[in-house]
């Protein structure tokens, strides 16, 4: 099997195999599935690709300078944004597919972002905590001596 | 006026400049423009709860405004942690070390201690919504992530298991937290309602990690799409008598120089 992917599958596991073991005590102390847990990862894949999807037609459109500013890649990103809307309104609206425990299409749509915005958060402060305890780690060893000219 | 009006003002135009004004803040030109754009929607979106208190969605600013200390804290923490090593440049007293060791873990415990005391944020009279939001997730991605980061480390670098040991221990750390939240009741929040929230905090982590995965990928296929329709790009006129005349005359100017 090729290295890297072996490697590839191993960080993966570790990114996984703490949030099943927790989700699994979880379980096991009696707390079910919450019901409203398909509902919320919806909301939460449809937010983002739509949040990401903007942040990344903004950098298309303030990056394009040096190439004249195509119009071509902005409209399809524009009709990927658009689709992503779309399909969040439809599913809201209909019945009540992704709505969870809000009033309307409008509290739910807002709720959304609200919750996106403040999950980024907590995830951007966990991946500050992890990038920089690693890096602290780096330079926290003893300086060593590659050549024997550095002596 | 109107509360609907009032919060779009006062909260969402706010949060839609900050993104626009980061963006502009990219460009030269435009860099000034933009930061103060970001720092003028930054303190109106942050002051939101009192400016429109009848929006729900205010709760979100709140939420943000409560964990500025601790996570400054962090920051700070973790600077001084780096800093205070074998760095190259920009190389601080090695006491730095330790203080912002203290420092990170005092953040993290007060974060606990927002957990489990009355530290919690409170917003109209009742725990701000979005704290259950926050806390877990950011939980459960740092014990992720440290697993991982202690995982790669002892995978792509050499003689690297202490390191890989203590990275493995801050996400022992926090699963710790997890496991503590879920049996230990806090003073405004049980350890029930902790419970029940960790599957929706699963839920959001993997939505937005695999929104964002959907939507960079839907990006790479735009741009690649976009540029195999380009014509390949015309071959260039070989240099003339004269250019090449110019460079030699170029490259002699710059041919020589003392023997060390």
């Amino acid at each position: 099997m090729n290295k890297s992917i072996a490697s590839w599958k191993l960080l993966l596991i570790s990114a996984l195999l703490p949030i099943v073991v927790l989700l699994t005590l979880n379980i096991s102390l009696g707390e079910g599935i919450h019901e409203e847990s398909f509902k919320r990862f919806a909301n939460a894949v449809l937010t983002s690709y739509i949040v990401f999807g903007l942040i990344l037609l903004g950098n298309l459109f303030f990056y394009a300078d040096s190439r004249h500013r195509p119009l071509a890649p902005l409209v399809g990103m524009l009709v990927a944004v658009a689709f992503g809307v779309l399909v969040v309104w439809s599913l809201t609206s209909y019945d009540d597919i992704l709505l969870e425990a809000n009033s309307g299409l409008r509290s739910q749509l807002l709720s959304n972002i609200v919750r996106f915005l403040v999950s980024i958060s907590g995830m951007l402060i966990a991946g500050i905590i992890a990038v920089g305890f690693t890096f602290a780690m780096i330079t926290g060893r003893e300086r060593r001596i590659l050549f024997l000219e550095e002596e | 006026m109107e509360s609907m009006h009032q919060a779009a003002i006062l909260f969402w135009i706010p949060l839609i400049l900050i993104g626009i004004g980061s963006w502009l803040s990219i460009n030269k030109k435009t860099k000034i423009l933009g930061l103060s754009v970001v720092v003028i929607s930054s303190i109106i979106f942050l002051i939101s709860p009192w400016t429109v208190p009848t929006s729900d969605s205010t709760a979100g600013a709140h939420l943000i405004l409560s964990i500025i200390a601790p996570t400054i804290l962090l920051l700070y923490g973790l600077h001084g942690m780096i800093f205070g090593g074998n760095v190259p440049v920009g190389r601080l007293d090695s006491s730095a070390r330790w203080s912002g060791f203290f420092a990170m873990f005092v953040s993290i415990a007060i974060f606990c201690l927002m957990h489990w005391t009355n530290f919690t944020p409170v917003w109209r009279g009742e725990v701000n919504p979005y704290w259950i939001v926050f806390w877990p997730t950011m939980l459960l991605f740092s014990t992720s992530l440290c697993a991982t980061a202690s995982i790669g480390m002892v995978g792509y670098g050499e003689d690297r298991f202490d390191e890989s040991v203590k990275l493995a221990g801050m996400s022992i750390l926090f699963a710790a937290i997890i496991y503590i939240a879920m049996l230990v009741d806090g003073e405004l929040i049980t350890a029930g309602e902790f419970r029940d929230y960790l599957f929706l905090a699963v839920a959001d982590i993997f939505g937005i990690v695999m929104g964002g995965l959907l939507a960079i990928g839907i990006f790479a296929l735009v741009i690649w799409s976009y540029e195999k329709s380009l014509p390949n790009p015309e071959n260039t006129h070989p240099p003339t008598e004269h250019e090449i005349k110019k460079v030699v005359e170029i490259a002699k100017s710059h041919i020589g120089g003392e023997e060390e």
